[in-house]
């Protein structure tokens, strides 16, 4: 049976009423219309669908969406803030960290909180923290490349 | 070049707002899904979809009785799209469902009742070449083909070899014959992002957002299997999460949109990760590598033979032209002057194989480059002394009698060999590998219009698989015109706005698409000097455009900007827009079309040349290998694109690894055990290693700036450095790929028992007990 | 279609009262092998579903009377592996929660989801199992603990009763002289987001000269659950630690396996490897004891 839910997503509350199977990422992309976050699994294994819960990774496929309720969700359409991307997002584009595109928003979330918990983060320090997080188009390297340029332009 | 510059796409695919075919949300959309046989053959008895179709909020389920019956295949039609009596593997599909949401879809399918018949499977794909195997196609006969010149018999989809010289004249020439037997499992393009379709159907006109590599392939393929005009079809490829070929054919568009016409409702079917792993039919072919080579006492090879059996699964999908790839592959970048190369595609009740990412190129160049190194030892050589002495140089003859003209093999060894040395620590094992490809020359057309201020559209059917290639002819256009790069737009991936295109497959997008544009630009910068030089009063041969101005040479106060020449022009009633083809090139003279089953590759056009090299750490008591790096040199002729360019190799060199150590897909009575991440294990970030890249530049390539084909060949011989840098640290080559721990286990425990490496008391590396690398 | 009811107790008693009415319920933590396994049909969807993670009572790592240690079933695998008292006087269970998953997301997965969801491949099982762990079980008729080795009885299978709720994970003090090490080590085929292949976990209390005055040795991912392997535990009880010594329990351990022949490695090489890591796993207890000291 259907039941009524509010979420906050990137600072706004949505209301939306679901059966309480629904994970995550499915009501991120359908009725909050949010799509940057990716299904890539079935199975928490690639972490395409990556968004920030109370500032930590979750692999969204695998939260019951009833228990993101009263928690503050982030997704990549909310990393911009007032026109501003965030360094990450122009240290992506800048150092080959997108190629397809499509690990991009799940990458991103986890480079966030990964800056925000650890600002000088070491190479293997950044490679540990995504490895959560798959890409086929890259081999990674763009992507410390963009992590470690975004701390450098952070601090 | 310019470094600077920055892929047009990229802002958006960073904020999130890039689109990619599951985020397709339309009014009336319904989902759908389709429906697997799960099994690898059986009779389909029937489907009885009554329960399902009754079901309040299921809008149409779909079958070989609501399409055409005609059969399609690239190579061989030898399959339909909805299975009709038989399946031939687990990922036929046998059904389509549409609902309006996922639960009541998930519930409609579960009332679908569909009666099968098990039949036995022929998996291996030697056996099924005996006279005595079951056939996988009972009617092979009977099926027409895409193209002339396929080879089939029975089980044998496609037979192709390269017979050059004499070899028994040739062993004959040798001091040392080196004979080996190679064996790969089959691997996975696996894209992060599963296929999706969505088909929407206007009156007799269906658009299909879809995730295809090559959306005119597609639009051919719905068209032929729907009986439709091309003109009532259009495909669009919304952005792309990857391919490396595992979108690179017409696969499901047809489904969907038959499913989409009959519930007439838009739908939308996205493949979980599973169906991903079963249902394409592009994966990488399982194979045996047969090789034996003989090498004089001055290390010089002097005949090979070959054979490659392909396990090309249940269709035949692109199969010929892999195996005329493969016989390439089994010769190798060297100077061999006997050759008898053969290679077949088997028919299997496996998920069929086809044209991923280098097709052919890793499994048989991690055979070929360890079998290199033996060669090299029986004489007493290193890897790359061996190499050096029979690496392919300018003037000499390929393996089908082209002669090598702008090529870099040398100079690709050397450089990786130099950049490797430098970085190598106690304890590691080193490993060298070399490799070739091709570029290809393919049909390309491009439109260019210059808009009144004086930006600029490309519009090409061109596909951008996320590679960059697309997004690097707006690099190229700028270069061109002396525009700026960010006021260069592009429409691309659209069946009714661009020509056709062969699609982000064969490494050919800015090979082919770049000399179009080139030619299109030409012409408009040559109307732009036509209009200037009145204004300016000075020859057009004076003129040079540059920073959005065209200006006398010599003297750049005597300009006038390029928004003005496009508004003076249609003032006079003019729009500048020009078209440019790619010329054809003619492909090297050769002998390759006399070797039987040529279809497309009687030899390589423009080559490129790698050399990759490996530092690995092998744990001896576990079998676990690490990577510390790899140190890549590329031929590509003129590099047009350095970011793209680095990001392609640095993306092949870890898919390469994941082939060569943690991928690979087990079989058991024909289902795959593991169609899932957890247990098809990519290379994370914390597992791929350091990597450095140097581009060798060689001049005389016919491609787009002297450039030459950049997609495929970074994937091609990581492996194999890696297996030639195990078998450096410890003794001994494993001949089974991927080279899991398992194996390498086993193949340093049956070295021991067998007296280790002639010579050596015990294997070198082997760490005491309790110690070791990584625990 | 599917009616799936859904509750979230606020607390522990509000979580047995909605136990005690709704006994096959399924109980949810963090993650969920649960959501993940009914989306792609392995298991159907429970009729009602217990989301936990609000009874805050339930988090937390406490020190015990006399120096145990109580963890709270929903304290997440971050927060015990970055706990100083776990990684100083239980290493091997720090070890285990480190590899658990990924990095990025272990705040979300919970010692209580690892113990309930039972799996012979948990990181968690070994170490629970050296250290003679006891669970503690709640429902709305009261309170029980039960030995962790007890708690398990096969693959995804426990003893815990309709109703009952997992509280915590109870790790009794234990005599701490002569110095103590543990650790959990475990073979994998990449550096993420594995699951073991072989894991075992080792403690081990060393004298001054080198003595072993006590161990214990238990295995993961080679028999239906972790099991203690006794007979290469007093192998090298009362011994003097050197390689030999260790190899040849390792060898007695490795002969106690029940490994099965599955997608990731055969029966014979999971054996093989056992020997191999009890090996590397008593040698960096006993590292960690040696460090104790100083």
């Amino acid at each position: 049976m259907k039941q009524a839910l509010s979420l906050s997503v990137n600072g706004l509350a949505y209301e939306v009423v679901i059966e309480p199977h629904r994970n995550l990422l499915s009501v991120i992309r359908n009725e909050v219309g949010l799509t940057g976050a990716k299904e890539g699994c079935d199975d928490s294994e690639c972490g395409a669908c990556m968004v920030l819960l109370d500032g930590r990774p979750a692999n969204s496929c695998s939260v019951l969406a009833m228990q993101a309720a009263g928690r503050r969700i982030q997704t990549v359409e909310g990393l911009a803030s007032g026109g501003k991307l965030h360094p990450l997002q122009t240290a992506f584009i800048e150092e080959g960290g997108v190629q397809c595109g499509f690990c991009t928003p799940g990458m991103l979330m986890s480079a966030k909180a990964l800056l925000d918990s650890n600002p000088n983060p070491t190479e293997a320090e950044i490679r540990r923290y995504i490895s959560g997080n798959l890409c086929r188009c890259t081999g990674y390297s763009g992507i410390v490349r963009a992590v470690q340029k975004a701390a450098a332009s952070s601090r | 070049m310019r470094t600077d510059y920055r892929r047009g796409d990229g802002l958006e695919k960073v904020t999130g707002q890039a689109r990619y075919a599951a985020d397709m949300v339309l009014p009336g959309m319904l989902e759908g899904r389709l429906i697997l046989a799960g099994r690898p053959h059986a009779h389909v008895r029937g489907v009885d979809a009554s329960r399902a179709e009754a079901l309040p909020g299921v809008f149409a389920v779909v079958t070989h009785r609501d399409v055409p019956d005609r059969r399609y295949g690239s190579a061989v039609k030898d399959r339909h799209l909805f299975a009709k009596d038989v399946v031939r593997f687990e990922g036929d599909v046998v059904a389509a469902v549409a609902a309006r949401d996922a639960d009541t879809l998930a519930a409609a399918i579960a009332l679908i009742d569909i009666e099968y018949e098990d039949l036995p499977a022929v998996t291996d794909a030697e056996a099924a070449l005996g006279q005595d195997s079951a056939l996988v196609h009972d009617e092979w006969e009977s099926y027409s083909l895409g193209y002339d010149g396929v080879i089939r018999d029975r089980n044998d989809c496609a037979y192709v070899d390269i017979v050059k010289g004499d070899v028994a004249k040739g062993f004959e020439e040798a001091d040392e014959v080196v004979e080996e037997r190679y064996v790969c499992d089959q691997s996975h393009p696996v894209p992060i992002e599963p296929h999706a379709v969505v088909a929407q159907w206007s009156g007799d006109r269906v658009t299909i957002w879809t995730t295809s590599q090559v959306p005119f392939n597609a639009r051919s393929g719905v068209a032929e299997t729907l009986e439709m005009p091309e003109s009532n079809v259009r495909i669009i490829v919304p952005h792309l999460g990857g391919g490396f070929g595992g979108k690179c054919e017409f696969h499901f568009e047809a489904h969907v949109a038959a499913l989409a016409r009959k519930a007439g409702r838009p739908v939308r079917v996205v493949f979980s990760r599973h169906d991903e792993f079963v249902a394409p039919d592009k994966v990488n072919h399982p194979m045996t590598i047969e090789l034996k080579t003989g090498i004089s006492r001055d290390g010089k090879m002097t005949a090979r033979t070959a054979r490659v059996v392909m396990d090309t699964g249940a269709y035949a999908s692109d199969a010929p032209s892999i195996a005329e790839i493969a016989t390439m592959m089994a010769a190798g970048p060297y100077r061999i002057p006997h050759l008898k190369v053969e290679a077949h595609a088997v028919y299997t009740h496996k998920t069929p194989a086809g044209s991923v990412r280098a097709p052919s190129g890793p499994q048989i160049a991690w055979a070929v480059e360890q079998h290199t190194d033996e060669l090299g030892r029986r004489v007493g050589l290193d890897g790359y002394e061996v190499r050096k002495r029979n690496l392919l140089e300018a003037g000499d003859e390929g393996p089908t009698g082209q002669t090598m003209t702008a090529i870099g093999a040398l100079e690709c060894l050397d450089k990786a060999r130099e950049m490797i040395a430098s970085t190598r620590q106690e304890g590691e094992g080193v490993g060298l590998a070399c490799g070739w490809w091709f570029s290809f020359p393919s049909a390309s057309s491009v439109e260019l219009k210059m808009n009144l201020d004086g930006s600029a559209t490309i519009i090409t059917g061109a596909q951008e698989n996320g590679s960059g290639a697309v997004m690097g002819l707006a690099l190229i256009a700028a270069e061109e015109l002396g525009l700026d790069p960010a006021r260069v737009s592009i429409v691309y991936q659209d069946t009714e706005a661009g020509t056709w295109d062969m699609g982000s497959s064969g490494s050919q997008t800015t090979f082919n698409n770049g000399r179009a544009l080139i030619s299109a630009a030409g012409e408009l910068r040559k109307r732009l000097f036509d209009i200037a030089s009145a204004k300016l009063e000075a020859a057009a041969d004076d003129l040079e455009i540059a920073d959005g101005s065209v200006r006398v040479k010599g003297a750049r106060s005597r300009g006038v900007p390029v928004a003005d020449l496009a508004a003076a022009a249609f003032g006079q009633g003019e729009l500048l827009v020009s078209r440019g083809s790619a010329a054809t090139i003619p492909m090297p003279e050769n002998f390759g079309a006399t070797c039987a089953g040529r279809v497309a590759f009687p030899a390589f056009a423009d080559p490129t040349f790698v050399c990759q090299a490996a530092r690995v750490l092998v744990d001896g008591r576990t079998g676990v290998v690490t990577v510390k790096e790899i140190a890549a040199a590329h031929d590509f002729g003129h590099v047009l694109n350095p970011q793209g360019a680095l990001g392609q190799v640095e993306g092949g060199i870890v898919h390469s690894i994941g082939m060569g150590l943690t991928e690979g897909t087990q079989y058991s009575g024909g289902r795959q055990l593991n169609p899932h991440l957890l247990d098809y294990k990519l290379q994370t970030a914390a597992d791929a290693p350091a990597i450095r890249v140097e581009f060798v530049d060689v001049d005389g390539s016919s491609g787009p700036r002297g450039g030459k084909g950049v997609g495929e060949p970074p994937i091609i011989v990581a492996a194999a450095a890696v297996a030639n840098a195990i078998a450096d640290a410890t003794g001994v080559h494993v001949r089974l790929l991927p080279m899991t721990a398992p194996r390498v286990w086993s193949a340093l425990r049956e070295n021991v028992s067998l007296g280790g490496v002639e010579g050596a008391a015990s294997p070198p590396g082997l760490p005491a007990s309790g110690e070791g690398a990584g625990q | 279609m599917t009616a799936v009811e859904y509750f979230e107790p606020a607390d522990l008693k509000q979580a047995r009262d909605l136990l005690s009415r709704h006994p096959s319920a399924a109980i949810v933590a963090g993650g969920t092998d649960l959501v993940v396994g009914s989306r792609s049909g392995k298991r159907a969807l429970p009729k009602s579903l217990v989301a936990i993670h609000r009874v805050n009572e339930l988090r937390g790592i406490e020190g015990q009377h006399r120096g145990g240690l109580r963890i709270g079933a929903l304290t997440s695998h971050a927060d015990v592996e970055s706990s100083s008292v776990v990684l100083r006087d239980w290493s091997a269970l720090a070890d285990a929660c480190a590899l658990v998953g990924s990095p990025a997301t272990r705040h979300l997965g919970t010692i209580g989801g690892n113990v309930c969801n039972a799996s012979p491949a948990m990181e968690v099982g070994g170490p629970l199992i050296i250290f003679d762990a006891r669970v503690e079980l709640a429902s709305r008729g009261g309170k029980r603990t039960v030995p962790f080795h007890e708690f398990v009885t096969g693959p995804g299978r426990t003893a815990a009763k309709a109703g009952e709720l997992l509280t915590a994970v109870i790790l009794p003090a234990s005599n701490r002289r002569p110095p103590v090490g543990s650790a959990y080590l475990r073979l994998e085929y990449r550096q993420a987001m594995e699951i073991a292949v072989v894991g075992a976990a080792a403690l081990v209390a060393v004298d001054r000269r080198g003595n072993c005055k006590r161990a214990r040795i238990a295995l993961t991912a080679v028999a239906p659950t972790c099991i203690r392997v006794r007979a290469a535990e007093e192998m090298i009880e009362g011994k003097r630690l050197g390689d030999g010594v260790i190899d040849e329990a390792a060898r007695a351990a490795a002969a106690l396996a029940r490994p099965i022949d599955d997608v990731r490695a055969s029966a014979d090489y999971r054996r093989e490897m056992v020997a191999v890591i009890v090996a590397r796993a008593i040698n960096r207890a006993v590292a960690r004891a040696q460090e104790a000291v100083r």
